[in-house]
């Protein structure tokens, strides 16, 4: 770096935006979990079923106004174990995030899971339910994780 | 290859300063009822082009959310990161090149209640010098130019505020614009707050929330959509250098260049005899005379005449933005490709209360930048 | 389909790497368009269009081709900028073709760039999410720990790579080891690549497996680096190619397309349909792409791959979702050699992303380098020795929904 060149501090205000959201499938989930069901929305055209449930069909391009209660239980498809933080240091407790598709459903719900004692017998396909917590209030937080049958 | 290239849909939305539904459902409501009423489904259309700008949007790949919006889910799509209208030659160029026959074109933005405007613009300025000086933007850019012109041509403030007002009035009849003013006046221009003078508040464009939609078709397919294709028959766009002082920010050569490219194209010798009508991207009402000068549209520096004479108006001789141009509605990213819009409804007959008599010919042009450095120019035909 | 195109040069502002603290993003660009026109007889005057693009919420600057059109020449000329994410540089470059395509312009450049010493990537990876991010808080998420956050998010600091990492791994039958294998080639690769950024000579799969886990299965190793540079590649329409002599050492565009599906990872609020290691788009916009290239089997009508892998285990997974390997097979090609620089179907033999990842120039970089093994022109010890008759070049971006995919080759389709 030669004597000509500075460095000049500047930031991008990311805050300095206020967004307007789509509240529908969020809303219409979190009433769900509140009463410990899980809703999303099925497309009538293409019969895919999304949760949460948006109020239109991606593939179909149509609204979708037909509420459903998907099952508790389904599918472990992905998941990851956390070991170490972003710097690289070890997590004392290191927990598995984990995508599931509940079954009757075509979309993917992230959360955490529990229930194993080893992650290393872990395996894509096992079965799960979900979990709530105890007292709900109509938030993301009632759902608590997903459980290994 | 395709040899002839026809806007055979448009549609935009009532753009409002503060949209009650966020963007996503803005476009996706725009662009099925779009499909709706042209009687198409999303699998009709080849390739999708957005419009949009991730500083405007306020994150980053801001499509991410939005390619499903429109129907371009598993489906060819791209992005341009300008103003709608060079989304529009884009997807221009993919049909000429006879890979694709139908292209759905879309800009949008929520500039009129998501975000203050001058700080993104203020993002376009270098880093190092501009930025932190913060003496040359888009305002105090526009407003230099708008001095410059006023002294060397002796256009006056009552005739900028003339000028406005034939812009706000024309909005005040498009069912489209966010601005309403029935009651603005000479006066009430003329009194609104100083920004960098000569420019008021009055002048300024209505940053809005809003979209516009276009469906493009090459000849071979354009029968099947309408029977009133509005065809691009020629385009032009150019760079101006960054920085302000190095520009003339009074002749424009480079909106001049663009300009004629896109009239040798057409094959339009005179394009004032020529050209029925014009959609120009404004930021500021004094930018009007400027850029219809530099594209051949009247003689330099005859603002003051044409103003007087209504020749600009929409029962004069070569309307400029009968729609109200940006003044009525300036949904950034959308803006040019309005322009777009608002020219195909003329050549159309679907104008409404703004429709100009016999409009066969329109010049469109839209702008990025401060100043208006990158020009895009289309002339459009019936 | 339009007229022949191809690409005469590719140029670099020189070798990838991770600050440039000396110069500014104008500064940046303007060597690689030198080095691109230097490597022709042309002139700047020659140049009837740019086509331009990088993420610029990394560097703070909205919009600088702006700013940066004196530096690459724009000024007085056509400029048109294209950002798509990730494939922000395929994006561009064919949005150039199409310029040439068209008819309208005969010589084009495409410029792609990114200079991440200058902002912040990690606000700018943010910025992706935030405002889905900012949804969430209005619902309730469980912020007392981590896990409801990660749990919301995504597998923590890698997001959604580290889910697709798991389902490709089951998918495959494969292991970690599979994984380190191939990050260790790559990095070995990028060493023979003059311009790469992550260059380690000899680097071994223990090397990889040295690294700690960030998030099961992928490593630090398995990860990109943020790097400084810019590419700038020069595309010709045929009668030009033929007027500047220049028919030989060119590579001619047989096939491109660019797709999206949706939000495929982090989509909590309306629902994630596409599965992340299904890449149903990439199958879609493959099969799309070899037809118009006249490919009929790519294993055997394809010689070279770049692939754009922001993670390692995707270098396993593109090639089986270009066709280039049936599904699940990657792993046994990489253990049988296919992989490597002269293998039977080399992947990367630049290094690929995970040695170099300017982001704005990554997906164009694997154009440029699929068009310089095509030309027999690559430096430093990694052109493919075998006879190439066609490549293909891929970029990846979004939230794990949108590609570009190219096939270049040595002799244009016939029209
Ligand atoms: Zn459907």
């Amino acid at each position: 770096m030669t004597e000509e060149t500075r460095i000049i501090e500047s930031t991008w205000d990311l805050t300095a935006y206020q967004f307007k959201i789509e509240a529908d499938a969020l809303n219409l989930f979190v009433k769900g979990l509140k009463d410990k069901k899980i809703l999303g929305r099925k497309c009538r055209v293409c019969g895919t079923v999304y949760v949460p449930g948006p109020t239109y069909c991606r593939k179909c391009l149509v609204d979708i106004d037909q509420v459903v209660e998907v099952s508790q239980e389904g599918r472990l498809d992905a998941f990851t174990v956390s070991l170490a933080d972003v710097r690289g240091k070890p997590v004392e407790n290191p927990f598995i995030s984990c995508t599931v598709k509940l079954d009757g459903t075509d979309s993917f719900l992230m959360g955490v899971l529990e229930g194993w004692t080893d992650w290393r017998s872990v395996k894509e396909g096992m079965r799960v339910k979900v979990v709530f917590k105890d007292v709900t209030q109509g938030a993301l937080a009632d759902l608590s994780h997903f459980q290994l049958i | 290859m395709n040899e002839r290239v026809a806007i055979v849909g448009y549609k935009q939305t009532k753009h409002t300063v503060d949209s009650p539904v966020a963007r996503e459902r803005m476009i996706y409501e725009l662009v099925k009822s779009l499909y709706h009423d042209m009687g198409i489904t999303k699998d009709d259309i080849d390739t999708f082009v957005l419009a949009s700008n991730d500083f405007t949007d306020g994150r980053t790949i801001s499509e991410v959310f939005m390619v499903p919006r429109i129907g371009a889910y598993m489906k060819d799509e791209t992005k341009v990161e300008a103003d709608g209208l060079n989304a529009a030659l884009y997807a221009y160029l993919r049909i000429l090149s006879g890979l694709y026959n139908t292209a759905l074109v879309i800009g949008f933005s929520m500039a009129g209640s998501e975000f203050r405007v001058p700080l993104t613009q203020a993002y376009t300025m270098d880093p190092a010098y501009e930025r932190p000086r913060g003496l040359i933007n888009f305002y105090s850019t526009a407003a230099l130019q708008a001095g410059a012109y006023m002294k060397k041509y002796r256009f006056s403030d009552e005739d900028l505020a003339q000028l406005t007002l034939k812009n706000i009035r024309n909005a005040n009849n498009n069912p489209f614009a966010a601005r309403k003013e029935p009651d603005a006046s000479v006066d009430t221009i003329l009194g609104s707050r100083p920004l960098y003078l000569p420019l008021r508040q009055a002048h300024v464009s209505t940053y809005a929330d809003g979209a516009c939609a276009v469906v493009l078709s090459s000849k071979k397919t354009a029968k099947k959509f309408t029977d009133k294709p509005v065809w691009i028959d020629g385009v032009g766009h150019v760079m101006d250098t960054y920085y302000v002082g190095d520009r003339d920010l009074l002749a424009m050569n480079h909106l001049t260049a663009a300009a004629k490219k896109a009239y040798k194209m057409a094959g339009i010798k005179n394009p004032k005899k020529e050209i029925d009508l014009a959609e120009i991207h404004t930021n500021f009402a004094s930018e009007e005379p400027v850029l219809a000068e530099a594209m051949g549209l009247f003689k330099p520096g005859s603002g003051k005449d044409v103003v007087k004479n209504g020749e600009s108006a929409i029962t004069g001789a070569l309307p400029v933005n009968p729609s109200g141009g940006p003044l009525g509605a300036n949904p950034i990213n959308a803006t040019g490709l309005i322009r777009l819009a608002e020219a195909s409804a003329q050549l159309r007959k679907e104008a409404g209360q703004n429709q100009i008599k016999g409009a066969k010919t329109a010049v469109v042009h839209a702008q990025d930048g401060p100043g208006a450095q990158l020009n895009t120019v289309f002339i459009v035909r019936r | 389909m339009g007229r022949n195109v191809a690409i005469i040069s590719v140029g670099y502002n020189g070798r990838f790497i991770s600050k440039r603290p000396d110069i500014n993003i104008p500064e940046l660009i303007q060597p690689a368009v030198n080095n691109a026109l230097s490597k022709t007889k042309l002139k700047p005057e020659h140049i009837d269009a740019y086509v331009v693009g990088n993420m610029h919420t990394f560097e703070g600057v909205n919009q600088p081709h702006l700013w940066a059109s004196d530096h690459f020449n724009g000024s007085g000329k056509p400029v048109m900028r294209i950002a798509t994410g990730g494939t922000t540089g395929a994006s561009v470059y064919q949005a150039a073709y199409y310029h040439v395509a068209s008819g309208m312009y005969d010589v084009v450049m495409a410029i792609g760039w990114e200079k991440q010493d200058e902002g912040d990537s990690q606000v700018g990876l943010m910025g992706i999410l935030l405002p889905e991010a900012f949804s969430l808080f209005h619902f309730g998420p469980d912020t007392t720990s981590d896990r409801g956050i990660a749990g919301l998010g995504g597998g923590g600091s890698t997001g959604g790579a580290a889910f697709q990492a798991m389902s490709y791994l089951t998918r495959a039958n494969a292991g970690i080891e599979h994984i380190d294998r191939v990050a260790a080639l790559m990095r070995s690769n990028a060493a023979k690549n003059p311009y790469a950024h992550l260059q380690q000579p000899g680097c071994t799969e223990a090397d990889i497996a040295g690294t700690p886990i960030i998030s099961y299965p992928l490593r630090f190793g398995h990860t990109c680096p943020t790097s400084c540079g810019a590419i700038a590649m020069i595309l010709v329409s045929e009668e030009k190619a033929k007027k500047f002599g220049l028919t030989d050492r060119v590579a001619w565009v047989k096939g491109l397309g660019s797709g999206t599906s949706d939000a495929t990872t982090g989509n909590l609020i309306e629902g994630q349909i596409t599965d992340p290691a299904e890449q149903q788009i990439c199958k879609i916009t493959a099969k799309k792409v070899y037809s118009m290239a006249g490919i009929k089997d790519p294993r055997k009508d394809i010689q070279v791959a770049e692939v754009y892998s922001g993670f390692s285990h995707q270098d396993l997974m593109w090639p089986e979702r270009l066709g280039l390997f049936d599904e699940g097979m990657a792993p046994k090609m990489l253990d049988k050699g296919v992989y490597a620089i002269d293998g039977e179907l080399p992947i990367n033999p630049s290094g690929g992303v995970t040695s170099t990842n300017a982001i704005g120039a990554s997906a164009m970089v694997r154009v440029g380098e699929a068009a310089l093994q095509v030309m027999g022109l690559a430096e430093g010890g990694h052109q493919v020795q075998r006879k190439i008759e066609n490549a293909v070049a891929h970029g990846w971006g979004g939230l794990f929904q949108f590609v570009t995919i190219t096939v270049l080759g040595k002799t244009p389709v016939k029209k």
